[in-house]
């Protein structure tokens, strides 16, 4: 059980990560695969901030009495995801914007009927 | 001495000040990618002097690295700066014209954004402010594809943006793990510790990261995106993700590769990746009968002649493999922007549909000729010196292995010349089909192409001048020891 104790964020993270790995590369309709990577990043997120965890630390903010003896967390992992989500969402915006002007174009966002290149 | 940071400071308040251009007077916002980036192109040059003393390192925010973020204004980024800022002028003088429909701020918005972006690659010391100037590359290129927002140009922006996604989350992933292990971001920081780690635990991390940039690379098994959006971009477009994305990805690996890692293990895995990647692109560009296709499948190849020039890693392959890098950023340039118009003149992106355009659009096919002539590598041409280069130190080198992945090089040149002699023969020597419309190539776009020819020109004649300073980049790019002097 340490092991899970000890470990349970980082198997969370790449689950989630897997997931919307798994997604991506299964499915074909088009919306599911956004779903899918808004998963991965979701995971990735969850990842970066396990990195920064420590057990019961707390938000890296001094409180007035200096705070002394309290554990807290390493702020950079947040910053980073802070960051992160932001691109998220752009991308997000985009590939919805984009599947709406296809669905326009094609009638259907099943991608193996969206297929007019080829290699 | 003026201040690196306003590299990317002022194109990206350029960049958001053209919508309100455009609300006020519409005719001035198409002339602010110029600006921007012949403000970038003169800062280039008047940093030179300064950078050849010695790398210039910029604390964004006043914060001392390893704590804040850098930038690294070395030989190598200040040669990729002019580089992106010289093509980024010349393309978008083509693009005053060439582009007439459509949400036309947005173009050019955009336009400068995706080149703010392979700057900032270019030039950032820190691996996550990496990761966020190569999203703002890549989100820009999605947008930019899909431009014209036709079925082709739509559908291949979307697989762009899904593989384009994944892969900078794999780089995310590994970023996140570097941070693990040294509990630090910057190159630098990394590259000092990196010695006093087990191999065995940086394994994970580095295939993460070069999995994820190997897709905006286009390194051979992740490059199905970019055929399709190569050739569904506007040609300007196609342009610049050909000559400035793809190589600011693969600068982004070998900075990865020589600096943070330092790892010369995996040389010989790299230049088989990318003799690979050259046979393949060079073989699939060999079948195409679409013109931009063709090209865009060039591209790989090129990508994976340059991979290979720098995993052989020897002083000579590395000047030679950046100079490929000017070359194929001048002369796909050229061959892009010149079909083009040859495509709007036709009507049709068929190669067949081109024979005959040598008397009817002499200097676009003059424009299209040199740049595959370049590409190819014939003496006159800016192209020679750089393949010369890759082939002389890769046989310097020595090595049954290595003598063999040069011999494979070799043959894809006549794989190569076979293909683009295909078109220029059509070009000129088949008889003419009447058909499309009338459209010469307008002025704008003439003088971009003739200062594309001119500078490949001039490269091909006097390589020296460019030599002395690829040398010096070439010695940055592998002293990962004086990067970390330089910075710490």
């Amino acid at each position: 059980m340490t092991f899970l104790n000890e470990y349970a964020f980082y198997i969370g993270a790449f689950g989630l990560i897997l997931i919307g790995l798994l997604t991506i590369l299964l499915r074909h309709h088009l919306i599911k695969l956004i779903i899918g990577l808004s998963i991965m990043e979701t995971g990735i997120n969850l990842f970066l901030i396990a990195i920064g965890y420590i057990s019961r630390g707390t938000a890296p903010i001094f409180p007035v009495d200096g705070g002394a003896g309290t554990v807290m967390v390493d702020p950079v992992p947040q910053a980073l995801v802070l960051t992160a989500i932001v691109i998220g969402v752009a991308v997000l915006a985009m590939a919805l914007g984009m599947a709406i002007r296809l669905h326009g174009h094609y009638g259907t966002l099943d991608m193996r009927r969206i297929k007019e290149l080829k290699w | 001495m003026v201040n690196p940071v306003l590299l990317l400071a002022v194109p990206m308040g350029l960049a958001f000040t053209v919508p309100v251009i455009e609300r006020i007077t519409g005719r001035v916002s198409r002339w602010v990618p110029v600006a921007a980036m012949l403000f970038n192109l003169v800062l280039c040059v008047r940093l030179i002097p300064a950078v050849l003393e010695g790398p210039v390192i910029v604390q964004l925010g006043g914060f001392v690295p390893p704590f804040g973020i850098n930038l690294y204004v070395g030989p190598l980024g200040l040669f990729f700066a002019g580089l992106i800022a010289l093509a980024g002028l010349v393309i978008s003088v083509y693009s005053l014209t060439y582009i007439r429909t459509g949400p036309l701020a947005r173009y050019h918005m955009l336009y400068i954004l995706l080149l703010v972006g392979a700057t900032g690659v270019a030039l950032t010391g820190d691996l996550f402010n990496l990761f966020v100037f190569f999203e703002i590359l890549c989100i820009s290129s999605y947008a930019l594809v899909a431009y014209n927002g036709d079925r082709a140009g739509l559908e291949s922006s979307v697989k762009y943006l899904i593989q384009g996604s994944v892969g900078s989350s794999m780089l995310l992933v590994g970023i996140g793990m570097l941070y693990g292990i040294f509990g630090t971001l910057n190159m630098a920081d990394i590259a000092r510790s990196v010695g006093m780690v087990d191999q065995g635990v940086l394994f994970v991390p580095l295939i993460f990261m070069l999995g994820g940039l190997g897709v905006e690379a286009a390194i051979f098994p992740m490059n199905a995106w970019l055929p399709d959006a190569h050739s569904s971009a506007p040609s300007s477009i196609s342009a610049v993700l050909s000559g400035i994305a793809i190589e600011v990805g693969l600068y982004a690996v070998a900075r990865m590769v020589f600096t943070v890692f330092g790892i010369s293990d995996l040389f010989l895995f790299l230049a088989f990746l990318g003799v690979l990647t050259l046979l393949i692109g060079e073989m699939c560009a060999f079948a195409q009968s679409n013109i931009k296709r063709m090209l865009a499948y060039s591209s790989i190849g090129q990508i994976g002649l340059i991979l290979f020039a720098l995993a052989v890693a020897s002083g000579v392959t590395v000047t030679g493999g950046l100079f490929q890098f000017v070359n194929h950023t001048f002369s796909k340039g050229l061959l892009f922007l010149s079909a083009g118009y040859l495509i709007y003149r036709s009507g049709s992106m068929e190669i067949s549909s081109l024979q005959g355009m040598g008397r009817r659009m002499p200097l676009t096919s003059l424009a299209f000729t040199v740049g595959s002539f370049s590409l190819v590598g014939l003496p006159p041409f800016a192209g020679f010196p750089g393949k010369f280069l890759i082939v002389r130190g890769a046989l310097e080198r020595g090595g049954t292995v290595i003598v063999v992945l040069t011999g494979l090089v070799l043959l894809c040149t006549i794989l190569e010349g076979a293909y683009f002699f295909r078109v220029v023969q059509a070009l000129y020597f088949r008889e003419g089909i009447s058909g499309g419309s009338g459209e010469r190539a307008p002025a704008a776009a003439a003088v971009a192409m003739i200062l594309l020819m001119m500078l490949i020109l001039a490269l091909g004649a006097y390589p020296q001048f460019a030599e002395t300073f690829l040398r010096s980049a070439a010695s940055d790019l592998m002293g990962a020891v004086e990067h970390v002097g330089s910075v710490l």
